[in-house]
């Protein structure tokens, strides 16, 4: 079995190279001026719409500024507070983490199995397809209006209502108002909007996965599970981190479904850092404090990255 | 899709640009906010007011009127309502406008810590001048105007409107309950445990808007230590844990435990707290008379119509206000740009306050105004002109909403611990502690 998953993963890396080798043929190296002159405007763009403002937020979250008074410097005394003195800046980040948690699972673990069961369909894929894409096309305000409804106690709404149907009446909750349940009805929607997409993702990859390599493996006695494992998995892992790196920043940035539903509310319970630095800014209009929560929410996306880049890498060497 | 780094993006963008535009607006800052009569010739041209009232309300389309009228006699002339209805939405607007220097000839603001940096960096007219000058002053009724001023008593906002917030109920719902309108508010919580033995939701909630639960804290400190309490709070001269924050967290508790609003009212929004109360389902409703076209009206549910009625704050035992004093605010209140005053916007205000009033009440809304009635609608069931006459007897004493009062960060926290505090997670004496910190921490900045 072990040989089979070498040679599966052999296979995939020749596969992985001859995709490659076009490349350069392309684009040949003598066009490397022509390369620079067209890769320097989106770079350029990128810096001033991304890097610039980074770079002015790190420079303000050394302010207390409210907007219309003059600017006090007051050095790290933001981050003094954010780390030191501010109870709902730690509740919002373990809210954060939880929220990442929750769609990370919907979006990354649904994705991977609906892309796997969507392969064995053998007709109405396209249909089915389309089905789970629906959502993520939809606005968020119509998805949280949506939710807003299906989460509803009084009057009784659908989620309420398939639970009395199903005779758990007793567990029957105000999905919004109860501080035990507010943070994952916050973050399925969120979850459950992108899990088409992604599922398109790797079930893209999941086709391109050459079926001699299934039918081969399934020949010398390999079960469905060992036949994913070690053959589709492997052969799907750079789009895999690549995924998951896109779900995990996008979930840590996470804010327009939790801050239409609930505002981070009731309390601080569903208070993610984006909705607090939010509020920070345009409510407080305290522009310091609220740069240097976005200078941590950036510093935590790209650990985050790095991690993942260190994690799932790692694994593939071995 | 999700949109943070953009938003920080944006965020930062926003800022940098509000950074750049008032270091270069400085020298736009020197306007004389005492110069009520500027010299000059009046040039029409347009002028924008920025507010945040209902589209198809009365005081747009009062001033809309007015404003077509004023127009006929100087060609050219236009008003450009740019209204966001959505309270803190519309805030966000105006408070980053201002940021950059750029706000309109007149906008909407109430008397927040917020307006009162700007009026004293001298961006906003004197209002109390410009009223004396055009001769409407005495026209005003004292606790419209007074609901309007910052707490050293300076007037910087013109009132369009005059309210009363009443305790909304269904005389049918408490007779099956078996119950009286409470007389003081330490009856509510009784009155709660019996409505809610009859089946009946006791009070319906907007809790999604925060500011409907705020107003119940409010209710407590204004009674015990008048309407000054709010002020000492923020001047930090007052705690919490003085004997009337400790009262109003308590009592809010006891309302939780008494069950006395829908169970999810955290996440209740405006129409749907109403809708609990004009289809039967709640006996008690809290809101201002901005609803009087549905709640006084043939507008309102045939079935719930005739046994509609409301009471006025009830009182406590040691009470150091009136009866008749309770939450009468005038609205949001209109600034003007003292950067942008010129003869023009000066003769349009003359002409518009002047005629306010009547367009205004026409419309069978209350004047801020003294001189003019209001009518009543074709439509309107006896509690309209119950309600209208009350506006008399009010007393000069009102109670402040404390969104309005408290700084921002202080007011945030304080309406999530309410929520909190109200639904029983957190227990009266942890409300207290926490809003202590937070007001210590959110006054030294």
């Amino acid at each position: 079995m072990a040989e089979l998953a070498q040679t599966g993963l052999g296979a995939g890396r020749v596969g992985q190279r001859r995709r490659r080798s076009p490349a350069p043929s392309m684009l040949p190296r003598r066009s490397g001026l022509s390369v620079a002159i067209f890769l320097v405007p989106p770079l350029l763009l990128y810096g001033v719409a991304v890097l610039l403002p980074i770079v002015q937020s790190l420079f303000l979250s050394l302010f207390s500024w409210d907007g219309i008074t003059d600017m006090t410097f007051v050095g790290l005394d933001n981050y003094a507070k954010m780390f030191a003195r501010d109870d709902v800046f730690w509740t919002a980040f373990g809210n954060a983490l939880g929220y990442l948690a929750i769609c990370l699972v919907l979006q990354l673990g649904g994705a991977l199995a609906v892309a796997a069961l969507l392969t064995a369909l053998p007709r109405a894929r396209e249909l089915v397809k389309t089905l789970y894409l629906l959502p993520a096309i939809i606005s968020t305000v119509a998805i949280a209006f949506l939710f807003q409804r299906i989460y509803s106690l009084d009057p009784v709404g659908p989620l309420n209502q398939l639970l009395a149907w199903v005779g758990l009446d007793g567990a029957q909750t105000a999905w919004l108002s109860n501080v035990d349940t507010v943070l994952a009805a916050v973050s399925v929607p969120e979850g459950w909007r992108f899990t088409g997409l992604y599922m398109l993702i790797v079930y893209a990859a999941l086709i391109a996965v050459p079926r001699e390599l299934e039918e081969a493996a399934r020949l010398d006695g390999a079960s469905w599970w060992q036949t994913f494992w070690r053959i589709r998995f492997p052969y799907i892992r750079p789009v895999w981190i690549t995924t998951t790196v896109m779900a995990t920043t996008f979930a840590l940035r996470g804010f327009d479904i939790p801050y239409l539903l609930t505002n981070g509310g009731p309390g601080q319970s569903s208070e993610l850092l984006t909705t607090y630095m939010y509020k920070t800014a345009f409510v407080h209009t305290d522009y310091g404090y609220a740069s240097a929560i976005s200078v941590f929410i950036v510093v935590e996306c790209l650990v985050a990255v790095g991690l993942i880049y260190l994690l799932l890498r790692r694994r593939d060497d071995s | 899709m999700p949109i943070t780094i953009p938003k920080t993006a944006l965020g930062a963008a926003l800022t940098a640009a509000a950074l750049a535009l008032t270091s270069c607006s400085g020298t736009a800052g020197s306007a004389d906010p005492t110069d009520i009569d500027p010299e000059g010739k009046i040039e029409a041209r347009e002028i924008s007011w920025l507010l945040s009232r209902p589209a198809d309300g009365g005081v747009i389309t009062a001033m809309e009127q007015i404003a077509e009228e004023y127009a006929k006699d100087h060609p050219g002339f236009s008003l450009n309502l740019i209204t966001t209805p959505d309270r803190p939405s519309y805030i966000q607007k105006y408070e980053t406008l201002a940021a950059a220097n750029k706000l309109p000839e007149l906008f909407d603001t109430d008397a927040t810590p917020f307006a009162q940096k700007l009026a004293d960096q001298g961006r906003m007219l004197d209002v109390d001048l410009l009223l004396k000058d055009l001769g409407l002053a005495d026209d005003y009724r004292e606790a419209a105007l007074n609901y309007q001023r910052f707490d050293d008593g300076e007037l910087y906002m013109v009132p369009f409107e005059f309210q009363l917030e009443f305790f909304w109920y269904n005389s049918a719902l408490l007779e099956r309950a078996n119950v009286e309108i409470p007389k003081t508010l330490g009856d509510f919580p009784q009155l709660c445990k019996d409505l809610r033995a009859a089946g009946v939701t006791p009070i319906a909630l907007d809790g999604q808007d925060q500011w409907p639960l705020e107003r119940y804290l409010a209710y407590y400190p204004f009674r015990m230590a008048g309407p000054e309490y709010v002020q000492d709070l923020k001047n930090g001269e007052a705690k919490f844990a003085d004997p009337a924050g400790r009262a109003a967290a308590e009592w809010l508790y006891e309302l939780g435990r008494a069950g006395c609003f829908q169970e999810d009212f955290s996440s209740t929004g405006y129409a749907d707290a109403q809708g609990l109360f004009t289809s039967g389902k709640a006996a008690i409703y809290n809101i201002g008379t901005w609803e009087l076209a549905n709640l006084a009206t043939d507008a309102l549910d045939p079935a719930v119509r005739e046994s509609v009625d409301y009471f006025t704050l009830p009182t406590v035992d040691g009470a150091v206000t009136d009866d008749n004093a309770y939450v009468t605010p005038s609205g949001i209140g209109m600034a003007v740009n003292a950067q942008t005053y010129d003869p023009l916007v000066r003769d349009f205000l003359a002409y518009a306050l002047e005629r306010y009033p009547e367009v205004y009440a026409a419309t069978g809304a209350l004047s801020p105004t003294t001189n003019v009635e209001t009518s009543i609608p074709d439509n309107a069931t006896e509690l309209y002109a119950k309600a209208v006459k009350q506006a008399d007897e009010v007393g000069a004493d009102s109670a402040m909403p404390w969104d309005t009062q408290l700084d921002p960060a202080t007011n945030t926290r304080l309406q999530q611990e309410l929520t909190l505090l109200v639904q029983g997670d957190i227990e009266p004496d942890e409300f207290i502690e926490t809003m202590d910190a937070a007001l210590a921490e959110n006054s030294d900045g």
